[in-house]
């Protein structure tokens, strides 16, 4: 019995060494979803108000910016505005910008971006589904998306002034060139 | 140091063997020094597969892991740690959290400095940590490396047994009996190889020996047990494949249906029920106090068949199990058990049904149905046409004085109406209706749809309300939940090997504890029989069988006197 010896030796610390890593490496490496700049954001599939389906595919090659917004936030309320006018400084050079309501009511939403005077697309998002995928912890949640598909910068909270964004939105446009 | 490993019978020993595998002669230097003290039987002398003269540094890895030592620490520190793990709550059992920052909070407030510090090491999460882990994924390897070095030497041993033994190893058993032997010394042992076998024991003659051997099975009971433990162990370790488990909680209020995330199932609470003992049920003691009688949730699963994935439609969904849900009886299906957690006390609007009256005239024109979750745009309600403009969920006022929801929960739900009739202008009048029939909304309502009146987008005549609100003490024309209930959704796909491995670990316990090997070796070297027996456990039983087998066979002693241990002492 002793030919195999040091083959069942090798063998079982193998064994040993690759169930024990997963299991060890899933504990250290585990759990919530926090995305960061480098990652790429998860796909979804949501209902826009304009009526269609949309994915997260069909902005790629273009610098997109994904906002979680919703009306029941006031500095998501407070920063839409600002947003709206830099969509339509940039829209024309490629950018896009895109608002994902978190989970409301279409009335709630519809009657909210008539009043702000939104044009930019707003995506609804249904029992927290994409929020939850993105992993969420504040809102309003902003993702700036280089035209390769990867997260350039996260920001948490309210941009609340214009210059603030745009010089987000700049640093997005250069990567793009 | 080269160590000589040749018995006097020739045999060639492996690095660290204690008897002689062949003729049972003790090689090791302890046991040498003094000749009359008992045997070390264990593992019937036998070397550890993995000793070696010269270790490699794989050896080195593997002999820790062999060590029994080594086991008994790791099982300790390991203990140690699980126990640690129960001073405090774990985080996974606070379901309303989940960063760090809240758990770190809670802990403060609800521990103190104790609290803080329990969280800031890391044991509020010690059985997901990297180190609890580590350790299960130790002992794993110290049972299989412990098992395969000492069960294959063992299972060798004892599938070739020398008959004849050395006179040291006979003599030097828990269990002796040394005589002279009158008359024909072959016919007699074939008479005690007889009687031995009516005691169900496999008997094996050689010129003036024998070797007799019962329950050898019995010595495989503690591998067949940490086999066992081992598939238990690999089962708890397969719980972190992403597929194998699910442990998650969901809020339901009643008659809320709503997707569990990551399945392509829905549940639905119908109602749910909380039960008090009534003070005649109680004892004395707890007369006036609330004992629960009852937590049920009415349960609804369905399968999502068609445009499932689909946002623009809604799924379609098909029931597949009813059932009612309380503590010990979980809705079970294919797998997913849902378990009735916590409850909620919380009233929550669902729909209500209000009547639209001109108040000039006192005419009731009608009444609706209005939904709090994504309300119908339009409602036909006599001659008169609503149009829903506006919903606020939650209603407040923003900074700038602006109507807004504060939350995502129908909590003080406000609808904003566009009624158009045959005597109302021709882009209708607007009135807003606050559905919580408490006074702080009505005082709202009015002065709201004052200022439409004075803005000129309301004639003021038009109410929207719902008749008779409250009807003893309840709630009437309004359709709400009173209780959210909480519940526990499971996917264990390892439970069945974790049965599996306990069964086989229960077997090989049951095999090592209910039967003993026993052995019993003799030879007759010049009219002096010396007979020595040994047995894992119950030496008593052994004693028995010996000096009952000596009895029918002319030998008359009594079962104490056969115990070498007490002789020695």
């Amino acid at each position: 019995m002793g030919r195999y010896r040091k083959t069942i030796q090798y063998v079982i610390l193998a064994l040993v060494l690759i169930v024990g890593g997963y299991a060890v490496g899933n504990s250290l490496f585990s759990k919530s979803v926090v995305l960061k700049r480098g990652d790429v954001p998860p796909d979804f599939l949501l209902a826009g108000l304009d009526g269609g389906v949309h994915n997260l595919k069909e902005y790629e090659g273009k610098p997109l910016i994904l906002n979680f917004w919703g009306t029941f936030c006031p500095p998501c309320r407070n920063e839409m505005p600002a947003l709206q006018q830099q969509y339509e400084k940039w829209k024309d050079q490629g950018l896009e910008l895109v608002g994902i309501n978190l989970s409301e009511d279409k009335l709630t939403v519809e009657s909210f971006i008539r009043q702000i005077g939104v044009s930019f697309p707003i995506l609804q998002d249904k029992d927290k589904k994409t929020e939850r995928a993105y992993g969420l912890k504040q809102y309003p949640t902003t993702f700036f998306i280089t035209p390769k598909g990867k997260i350039q910068e996260v920001v948490i909270g309210g941009l609340l002034t214009e210059e603030e964004i745009e010089s987000r939105v700049e640093r997005l446009m250069k990567s793009s060139s | 140091m080269f160590q000589n490993t040749k018995c006097e019978c020739g045999h060639q020993n492996p690095v660290g063997t204690v008897l002689c595998e062949s003729c049972g002669k003790p090689l090791d230097e302890e046991l040498l020094t003094d000749e009359s003290a008992l045997l070390e039987m264990r593992y019937d002398g036998v070397a550890r597969r993995s000793q070696k003269a010269n270790p490699h540094p794989i050896d080195r890895i593997w002999n820790f892991f062999s060590s029994v030592k080594i086991a008994v620490y790791l099982i300790i520190i390991t203990l140690v740690g699980a126990a640690l793990g129960t001073i405090f709550q774990q985080e996974n059992t606070l379901i309303n959290m989940t960063e760090s920052s809240e758990f770190a909070a809670y802990y403060k407030e609800k521990y103190g400095t104790a609290g803080v510090i329990y969280h800031a090491l890391g044991l509020s999460r010690t059985y997901e940590s990297w180190w609890f882990i580590l350790l299960l994924v130790m002992i794993g390897t110290s049972l299989v490396v412990c098992s395969l070095d000492r069960v294959l030497p063992l299972y060798r041993a004892l599938s070739k047994q020398q008959i004849r033994k050395h006179l040291q190893f006979i003599n030097r058993q828990q269990v002796v009996y040394a005589g002279p032997l009158k008359g024909d010394q072959e016919a007699w042992i074939t008479e005690l190889g007889k009687q031995l076998k009516r005691k169900h024991y496999r008997v094996w003659q050689e010129d003036g020996a024998l070797l007799a051997e019962k329950n050898r099975f019995s010595r495989w009971g503690p591998y067949i047990n940490h086999i066992g433990l081992i598939i238990f162990l690999l089962a708890v370790l397969g719980r972190g494949i992403p597929a194998w488990h699910m442990d998650q909680y969901l809020s339901l209020y009643e008659g809320e249906t709503r997707q569990i995330p990551g399945t392509n199932y829905y549940i639905k609470n119908d109602k749910f029920t909380v039960d008090y003992y009534t003070d005649a049920e109680l004892a004395n003691n707890q007369k006036g106090t609330k004992v629960v009688k009852l937590y049920e949730t009415k349960a609804r699963l369905y399968a999502c068949t068609e445009s499932c994935d689909d946002p623009l439609n809604e799924p379609v969904l098909k029931e597949v199990v009813q059932h009612d849900i309380h503590v010990n009886s979980a809705l079970s299906y294919k797998g997913l058990q849902i378990y009735q957690n916590s409850f909620q006390q919380r009233v929550r609007f669902i729909s209500v049904h209000p009547t639209l009256t001109n108040k000039e005239t006192g005419v009731q024109i009608g009444d609706f149905d209005l939904l709090m979750d994504n309300p119908a745009e339009k409602y036909d309600v006599g001659q008169y046409k609503l149009a829903l403009i506006d919903y606020y969920p939650d209603f407040d006022l923003d900074e700038q004085k602006r109507p807004m929801t504060k939350t995502r929960e129908p909590n003080n739900p406000a609808f904003v109406f566009q009624i158009k009739g045959p005597d109302t202008p021709a882009d209708g009048e607007i009135y807003i209706y606050f559905a919580m029939p408490n006074e702080k909304s009505k005082v709202y309502e009015k002065l709201l749809n004052d200022s439409f009146k004075q803005r000129g987008d309301s004639s003021g005549r038009f109410a929207v309300s719902v008749e008779n609100p409250v009807v003893d003490g309840k709630m009437n024309n309004i359709k709400y939940s009173e209780y959210t209930t909480f519940l526990n959704i499971r996917v264990d796909k390892a439970m069945p090997y974790i049965w599996f491995g306990a069964a086989i670990s229960m077997i090989g316990l049951i095999m090592g504890f209910y039967w003993q090997h026993r052995r019993i070796w003799l030879r007759i070297d010049d009219g002096q029989l010396s007979l020595g027996g040994h047995t894992n456990k119950n030496s008593f039983g052994l004693r028995a069988d010996v000096a009952w087998a000596l009895g029918r066979t002319g030998i008359e002693v009594s079962p104490k006197s056969l115990d070498n241990r007490r002789n020695g002492r």
